[in-house]
C-alpha cells in the first residue's frame, strides 16, 4: 500500500468550488490536499453553458444571488481574465412576452448593482444581427463567457505552486472518525488500484451535487436537490454575446457562444440523483425550439450535441433523508450559497460543507468557507483571493481568435492535429510529455475532438502520438521513430486503440439524441472512417488501468479495525476511467 | 438541356454505371453535387466482408446467408461477378490493375495495424506481409502513425517495427497532406530522392508497410517504381480520407468517361424531377443562379444512402429520398437512427430505396412506381455498406445490372 499522506486539511471535489477552497487555503498558508474522483471539472462545472452571469437572471427573483453575482463577475474579470470572453450579453422582449416584467427586471438589476442599458431593436440588431426581427426593447448587461476548464487549471496551477496537492482519480471511499472528528480519510487510488490514507485536521466538502453523498460517508446528513439541466451544442456561434429571453426563467431562454459554439440552455428538472445525466430528445426540440424564436436560423442549424448537468441546490428547510418531490421544476430554489458547520449542525467537529451556489461565485464560495475555517483553526492571514490575481492572467481577455492567431503567426497549419479547434501536434506533444495518456483528458485540456466533425480525424491522429509516447524501442531498422521510454515501474504501455474506443464512445454518448440532417451523415462518415477503413470494432483490449477502474475494489471494515468506519463508496460512472496523472503527485 | 441517360451521383456505383452505359452506346450526362465514396473509402473492392458481425471466407457464397430484399439477392450472383469482371478489365486498362479473387476474400492492412476483410485490391495494397514488417512513415506526415500501427500488427502475431523515412528537401516541408506526397512521388526526380532513406528504414525489412500516398496521377507506377528502388516490397495501408487510391480510381473513371464523350457536371446538386404520369420527364438541378431542368429518357440515382446524402434523416425519424421524393422506410422516432455503440451498427445505416429486380423503385406492395428511373449502389434499401464491407461490390453489380436493364431498353 502506498504510504499515508498527511495534511491540514482535505478538500473533497475538483470542481470550481473544491478548487477555489484549495487556492484560498494555499494563500493563507495552509496545507491542503483536494481529492477528486475523476478529473478536474468532471461534475458540473464542465457540464453546463459558460455563462459568467452579471446577475441579471436572478434579478427580479432572487435578489441575493444577483448581488453575488455581479461582485464575482467584476472579481472574476480582474484575478482570471484570461478565461473569459468579455462578449457582454442581451436580454431580449419578445411578442407575447410580459412587458411588466422588463420593468421589474430594471428596477430589481437596480437594486442589485447590475448596470443595464435599454436598447431600441434597431439597436438591438445592429449588435445582434441574426436576433428575430420582431424583437421589440433589448437590454445589455455585462454577462459573459467563460471557461471553467481553464478557471479550474490557473486555480489548481497556482494552489500547487504554493505547495498544495491535487489528487485526481482519486474517490473517497470512507473516513475515519473517533468519537465527533475526522482523523483521516480514505481514498481510492484508481490508477494504481489501490486505498491511501490521508491523516488530517480539518475536512471541507466541497463535491457540489454529491456533497450529500460525502455528507453520508462522514455521517452527517445533508440534503441535496440535483438539478438536472439539459443544454445542446450548436456547431457555429450565431451571436456574438449571450442571448437570454427578457421572461421569468424558463426552458430554453440562452444563447451562450463558447469558443466557436454556441450552448442552447437550459431545461431545470429534479431528477433523483445527480449521476442521472440522460438527454430525453423532446428536451433537445424543446432547446431548439425555444432559442429559435429569440435567433430563428438556430432552427435550422446544425446540432453538435446535447448534454446534461446536475446543479449542486440545497433546500435548507427539507426534513434530512427526505428526497423532496422528483421532477419538478427547481428553478424557485435559491441559487445563493451555504456554509454549513456540521460541529454546530451535527456534533461532527472538524467538518465544513459548502453548498449551492454557482460557478460565477465559486471564489466567494471558497472565500466564505475558509472564513469560517480559519478562524476555527486559529489562521489569521486574510483571504487574499479576490486580490491576487491568477497565473496566465497576464494577456487579458480570452478572444476567439487567438488560437487561429497564433497558428498563423506559426505558419502552424500542417502542424494541425484537430483542424476544428486548431490544435497543433506541438499542444499535443506537450500533453503527452506531461503525462496524459488518455484522449478524454487531451480534450479537456485542448478542446480537441470538440468542433463540428466529431473527432473524425483528430481523435486517430492524438491516438497515434499516444503510441509514440508509448512504444517500446526493440531490436529494428534504422531511423526509427524515436520513442520516449516509460519511466521504470510504470506498467504495461496503455493501448492506444482501446484508449480511442473509449473515447469515441464516450463522445457518442452525447450525440445519440442530437442525430438527424447533416449529423446524421456526418454520424454515418465517421463511422465509415473507424470501423469502415480501420476495421476498429470496440474490442480493443483495455489496458491495466483501465480494467482495474472498471471494477474498484469494495472497501470491507477491517475486523478489529480500532477505527469507526463510516459510509459506503460512491458510486462512478463511465466518465473519465482512466489516466496516470495522478501519478508522482 | 437534354440527355439520352442522365445518371446523378458520382461514387462507386455512378461511375461504374455512367461508364458501362456509355461504353454500350448510350448517350450519358453525370450529374453530381460533388465526390462520393470513392474518396472516403479504403480503396479495395468490397465485396462482403462479414455477415452477423463474423469476417467472411467466400462472399459469394455468404451471399445466401444475407436477409431477404439485400441488393445482392435482387440482381443475382452473376451481376455480382460481371460487375468484379468489367472492373478488373477496366481498372488493368487505366493502369490500375487490382488483383485478387472473387472466390475467396484477403485482408488488407491498415493504418491501424488492423486487418481487414476486402476482395479485390490494387496492386500497391496487395503485398503479404511476412517475416519482419517496417511499418514506415515519411517523416512529418501527420495522417500516419507507424507505432500505433505496429502495436496492433504485432497483437496479430506479425513482427512488425516502426520507421520513419526522411523526406529530401521539398516544396513542403513546413505543410503537407497526403494528396501534396503523392503528387510529388508523381516525380521520378522525387522518388530518387526519397528512395535512399527509404531503404535506410527499411532495412533488414522483408517487407514494409507504408501510409496509401505513393503516386497520384500515374496509376501504380510510382509505386512499381519506387520499390525497385528500394528494394523491398512496399504494401500501402488503407489510410484516412481523402483515399489516395480512390482518387486515382476516380481520376481513371473521370478519363475514360472524358474519352467515351460522356458529360460531366460537378457541384450541380439535383433536386428533383419533373414527371408524365409513370415516367420521369426532366431532371431539376440547382446551379449558381438558377434551376435548371435537363430531359431524359432515362434516369440512374446513384446518390447513396444517408452517408452519401442521397437520403435526409428528419428530426421525427422519418427519411426523405432527396431527388425524386422516392418512399423510404423511416423510424418511429431519431433514437431509432442508430445504436448505442458508436462502433456497434447502425439502423439508419442500411436505409434506403425499395426496388424489384430491374432497380426501379417500388410502391409497398412491391410495385413499381416510375418505369424509367433504376436506383444503384448505398441508396438502396436492405444493405449497410460499412458494417457488411459491401460498398464497392453493391455498387458494381447493381451497376452491372443497370447496364444489363436499359441495354434492352435502347434510347429512343
Amino acid at each position: 500500500m502506498t504510504p499515508p499522506l498527511e495534511t491540514d486539511v482535505v478538500v473533497v471535489g475538483g470542481g470550481v468550488t473544491g478548487v477555489a477552497v484549495l487556492r484560498d487555503l494555499a494563500l493563507r498558508g495552509v496545507h491542503a490536499i483536494l481529492v477528486e474522483r475523476f478529473d478536474l471539472g468532471t461534475g458540473t462545472s464542465g457540464r453546463w453553458h459558460g455563462l459568467l452571469h452579471s446577475g441579471a437572471r436572478y434579478a427580479v427573483r432572487d435578489q441575493e444571488s444577483a448581488r453575488e453575482c455581479i461582485e464575482e463577475n467584476t472579481t472574476l474579470r480582474r484575478i482570471a481574465p484570461h478565461t473569459i470572453e468579455d462578449i457582454g450579453g442581451l436580454f431580449v422582449l419578445l411578442p407575447g412576452d410580459d412587458e411588466a416584467y422588463a420593468g421589474q427586471f430594471v428596477e430589481g438589476c437596480q437594486a442589485s448593482g447590475i448596470p443595464t442599458e435599454e436598447l431600441s431593436p434597431a439597436a438591438a440588431h445592429r449588435r445582434e444581427p441574426l436576433l428575430a426581427p420582431e424583437v421589440k426593447l433589448a437590454f445589455a448587461v455585462p454577462d459573459g463567457g467563460i471557461d471553467s476548464w481553464s478557471l479550474l487549471r490557473s486555480m489548481a496551477a497556482d494552489a500547487e505552486a504554493r505547495g498544495c496537492q491535487v489528487l485526481v482519480r482519486h474517490p473517497i471511499v470512507g473516513v475515519e472518525r473517533s468519537g465527533d472528528r475526522i482523523n483521516a480519510v480514505r481514498v481510492h487510488d484508481a490508477v494504481a488500484g489501490e486505498d491511501r490514507t490521508i491523516g488530517c485536521q480539518w475536512v471541507v466538502n466541497a463535491a457540489g451535487a454529491w456533497a450529500g453523498e460525502v455528507g453520508r460517508l462522514a455521517g452527517v446528513p445533508i440534503t441535496m436537490i440535483a438539478g438536472k439541466g439539459v443544454m445542446v451544442v450548436m456547431a457555429s456561434r450565431y451571436v456574438h454575446g449571450v442571448v437570454n429571453a427578457c421572461r421569468k426563467p424558463a426552458d430554453g431562454d440562452i444563447i451562450v457562444p463558447q469558443h466557436e459554439v454556441a450552448i442552447l440552455g437550459t431545461t431545470s428538472e429534479q431528477v433523483p440523483s445527480p449521476d442521472d445525466i440522460s438527454v430525453p430528445p423532446a428536451d433537445v426540440d424543446r432547446m431548439i425550439d425555444m432559442c429559435a424564436q429569440m435567433v430563428p436560423s438556430i432552427a435550422s442549424g446544425r446540432v453538435l450535441r446535447a448534454f446534461a448537468g446536475s446543479r449542486p441546490l440545497y433546500k435548507p428547510e427539507a426534513p434530512a433523508g427526505g428526497d423532496g418531490q422528483a421532477g419538478g421544476d427547481t428553478r424557485e430554489v435559491s441559487r445563493t450559497f451555504t456554509v454549513l458547520d456540521h460541529a454546530s449542525r451535527d456534533g461532527l467537529d472538524n467538518m465544513f460543507s459548502i453548498v449551492g451556489g454557482k460557478l460565477t461565485t465559486c471564489r466567494q464560495m471558497a472565500q466564505a468557507v475558509v472564513d469560517r475555517l480559519a478562524e476555527r483553526m486559529g489562521v489569521t492571514e486574510p483571504c487574499r483571493t479576490a486580490t491576487e490575481v491568477l497565473p496566465g492572467a497576464d494577456h487579458g481577455h480570452h478572444r476567439l481568435a487567438e488560437p487561429l492567431a497564433r497558428v498563423e503567426r506559426d505558419q502552424a497549419y500542417g502542424e494541425l492535429i484537430c483542424e476544428c479547434e486548431l490544435v497543433t501536434r506541438g499542444q499535443v506533444r506537450q500533453a503527452v510529455a506531461d503525462g496524459l495518456t488518455e484522449l478524454e483528458d487531451l480534450r479537456r485540456k485542448l478542446r480537441l475532438g470538440y468542433g463540428p466533425c466529431q473527432a473524425a480525424f483528430c481523435a486517430w491522429r492524438a491516438a497515434g502520438m499516444l503510441a509514440e509516447g508509448s512504444w517500446e524501442p526493440h531490436d529494428g531498422p534504422a531511423g526509427r521513430e524515436s520513442a520516449p521510454r516509460r519511466p521504470e515501474g510504470a506498467g504495461a504501455p496503455p493501448d492506444p486503440v482501446a484508449g480511442l474506443e473509449r473515447f469515441l464512445e464516450e463522445r457518442w454518448r452525447g450525440q445519440r439524441s442530437t442525430i438527424w440532417g447533416d449529423q446524421g451523415r456526418q454520424a454515418l462518415l465517421n463511422h465509415a472512417i473507424y470501423r469502415g477503413i480501420f476495421d476498429l470494432r470496440g474490442d480493443g483490449v483495455p489496458d491495466e488501468a483501465a480494467a482495474a477502474l472498471d471494477q474498484p475494489p469494495r472497501t470491507e471494515p477491517g475486523a478489529g479495525d480500532p477505527t469507526q468506519r463510516v459510509g459506503e463508496e460512491l458510486a462512478g460512472d463511465s466518465e473519465g476511467r482512466t489516466s496516470s496523472r495522478a501519478k508522482g503527485r | 438541356m437534354r440527355a439520352d441517360v442522365v445518371v446523378v451521383g458520382a461514387g462507386p456505383a455512378g461511375l461504374a454505371s455512367a461508364t458501362r452505359l456509355a461504353e454500350a452506346g448510350r448517350q450519358v450526362l453525370l450529374l453530381a453535387r460533388g465526390n462520393g465514396f470513392t474518396h472516403w473509402g479504403a480503396g479495395s473492392v468490397d465485396v462482403l466482408g462479414r455477415v452477423g458481425g463474423e469476417p467472411v471466407e467466400r462472399p459469394l457464397e455468404a451471399i445466401d446467408r444475407l436477409p431477404e430484399g439485400h441488393p445482392y439477392h435482387l440482381v443475382g450472383q452473376a451481376a455480382v461477378r460481371d460487375g468484379l469482371d468489367w472492373f478488373s478489365g477496366f481498372t488493368a486498362a487505366a493502369g490500375l490493375t487490382h488483383t485478387g479473387d472473387p472466390e475467396r476474400n484477403r485482408s488488407q492492412v491498415t493504418a491501424f495495424g488492423t486487418l481487414r476483410p476486402t476482395c479485390l485490391l490494387p496492386e500497391p495494397a496487395a503485398g503479404e506481409l511476412r517475416g519482419r514488417v517496417a511499418v514506415v512513415n515519411f517523416a512529418g506526415f501527420r495522417d500516419f502513425s507507424p507505432a500505433l500501427c505496429a502495436q496492433r500488427l504485432r497483437r496479430a502475431g506479425i513482427d512488425a517495427v516502426p520507421a520513419s523515412a526522411p523526406m529530401p528537401a521539398w516544396d513542403h516541408d513546413r505543410y503537407f497532406t497526403g494528396v501534396e506526397l503523392a503528387r510529388a512521388i508523381d516525380d521520378a526526380g522525387f522518388r530518387r530522392r526519397l528512395a535512399p532513406g527509404l531503404a535506410r528504414a527499411v532495412a533488414g525489412a522483408e517487407v514494409a508497410v507504408v501510409p496509401a500516398v505513393l503516386g497520384l496521377n500515374r496509376g501504380h507506377e510510382p509505386w512499381a517504381d519506387l520499390q525497385s528502388l528500394v528494394g523491398t516490397p512496399l504494401v500501402e495501408a488503407a489510410t484516412a480520407p481523402p483515399s489516395i487510391p480512390g482518387l486515382r480510381l476516380f481520376a481513371a473513371y473521370r478519363a475514360r468517361l472524358e474519352a467515351l464523350g460522356v458529360r460531366w457536371q460537378f457541384g450541380f446538386p439535383a433536386v428533383g424531377v419533373e414527371r408524365d404520369g409513370d415516367r420521369v420527364t426532366a431532371v431539376r438541378s440547382e446551379g449558381a443562379s438558377r434551376v435548371l431542368a435537363t430531359h431524359c429518357q432515362e434516369l440512374v440515382l446513384a446518390t447513396g444512402g444517408v452517408a452519401g446524402n442521397g437520403i435526409d434523416a428528419n428530426r421525427d425519424g422519418t427519411l426523405t429520398e432527396q431527388v425524386a421524393g422516392l418512399p423510404v422506410e423511416g423510424f418511429d422516432d431519431r433514437l431509432g437512427f442508430m445504436g448505442d455503440q458508436f462502433l456497434g451498427d447502425h439502423p439508419l445505416a442500411a436505409a434506403g430505396v425499395r426496388v424489384d429486380a430491374e432497380l426501379r423503385p417500388v410502391d409497398a406492395a412491391g410495385e413499381p412506381l416510375l418505369a424509367n428511373v433504376r436506383c444503384v449502389g448505398g441508396l438502396l434499401a436492405g444493405h449497410d455498406p460499412t458494417t457488411e464491407g459491401s460498398r464497392e461490390g453493391v455498387a458494381l453489380a447493381t451497376a452491372a445490372r443497370v447496364a444489363a436493364v436499359l441495354a434492352a431498353t435502347p434510347a429512343r
